[in-house]
């Protein structure tokens, strides 16, 4: 690259830095501040938010593996639920015989 | 203002804003209201506009401040730069474009005008020529040109990456080299 051309770099480099800058009000930030006081803040939460928000509330550092986890103990509780429940044949003649019960009564 | 406000970090005053603290707010307010209104300026080259820019998007970061979410790993200057940067393009957008001058009213080497007067439209000369570069181009150069701003989150503020930023900025220069060549 020549010289000149080093020259003309140099100078837009240096008019860059110096651009025109006014600087602001000094009470800029104050009237922010003073304008938010007066404004209510939108409260809207969305359901992705919201489920978020239970998350945190919860404190379930991996929800993924939380769920999955109670998912694993329901079923391992499931499969060691003692087979006590009376077979279907049994349970129908148990009705039956509530109902004839019921009718020698009458 | 509670003792402690002031070293809190901006994400724990997001947190506090969040939970509609006025005290986080305006500690965040005082932090960085000169540094965003630095670059509303350099886009809009008019203080009140400028000031009107700044103070809009901070009052709604008040009203609405669900839209910064922390868990997307971005630094809050980050992207509150975006929403600054956004504003003032969606202004000029707005705004009627300036016509550049098609001639050059340059001083003739006697010296007539005095150097303010000089300096004067060489700046003004250089705030149009930058209005009237590419969006990215000038966004490129305004990011940069801040000094508390990294080419790395200038990078991130624009969504691009640095070789990419870099490019930008390059091809910026080159346009400002070639229409500013009478004043270099």
């Amino acid at each position: 690259m020549s010289d000149m051309q080093n020259q003309k770099d140099k100078k837009l480099e240096a008019l860059l830095q110096s651009r025109r800058f006014e600087p602001a009000s000094p009470d800029l930030a104050e009237r922010i501040v003073l304008q938010a006081r007066g404004m209510p803040q939108n409260q809207k939460v969305s359901l992705a938010q919201w489920i978020r928000q239970l998350f945190a509330e919860f404190h379930l550092p991996r929800p993924a593996y939380v769920l999955a986890g109670a998912l694993m103990f329901g079923i391992a509780v499931g499969l060691n639920a003692p087979l006590d429940t009376t077979p279907e044949e049994a349970d129908s003649a148990y009705v039956q015989s509530f109902l004839y019960a019921d009718e020698g009564l009458l | 203002m509670a003792v402690g406000w002031s070293e809190k970090d901006d994400h724990e005053l997001l947190t506090l804003i969040q939970a509609g603290s006025h005290y986080a707010f305006e500690v965040l307010v005082r932090r960085y209201t000169e540094r965003f209104y630095r670059l509303a300026y350099r886009y809009v080259q008019n203080k009140e506009t400028a000031e009107d820019i700044v103070q809009d998007a901070f009052l709604k970061l008040w009203q609405d401040p669900g839209k910064w979410q922390s868990e997307r790993n971005n630094k809050f200057t980050t992207w509150f730069y975006r929403i600054v940067v956004n504003r003032c393009l969606d202004w000029q957008k707005k705004k009627r474009p300036q016509a550049l001058e098609d001639e050059l009213s340059l001083p003739d080497e006697g010296g007539t005008l005095d150097a303010a007067i000089m300096r004067r439209q060489e700046q003004d000369r250089l705030e149009q020529e930058i209005a009237a570069l590419p969006e990215r181009q000038r966004t490129a150069l305004n990011l940069c040109f801040d000094e508390e701003l990294s080419n790395q989150e200038a990078a991130a503020v624009m969504g691009v990456r640095l070789k990419a930023l870099q490019s930008l900025i390059m091809r910026a220069k080159a346009t400002l080299r070639e229409r500013m060549r009478a004043y270099l």
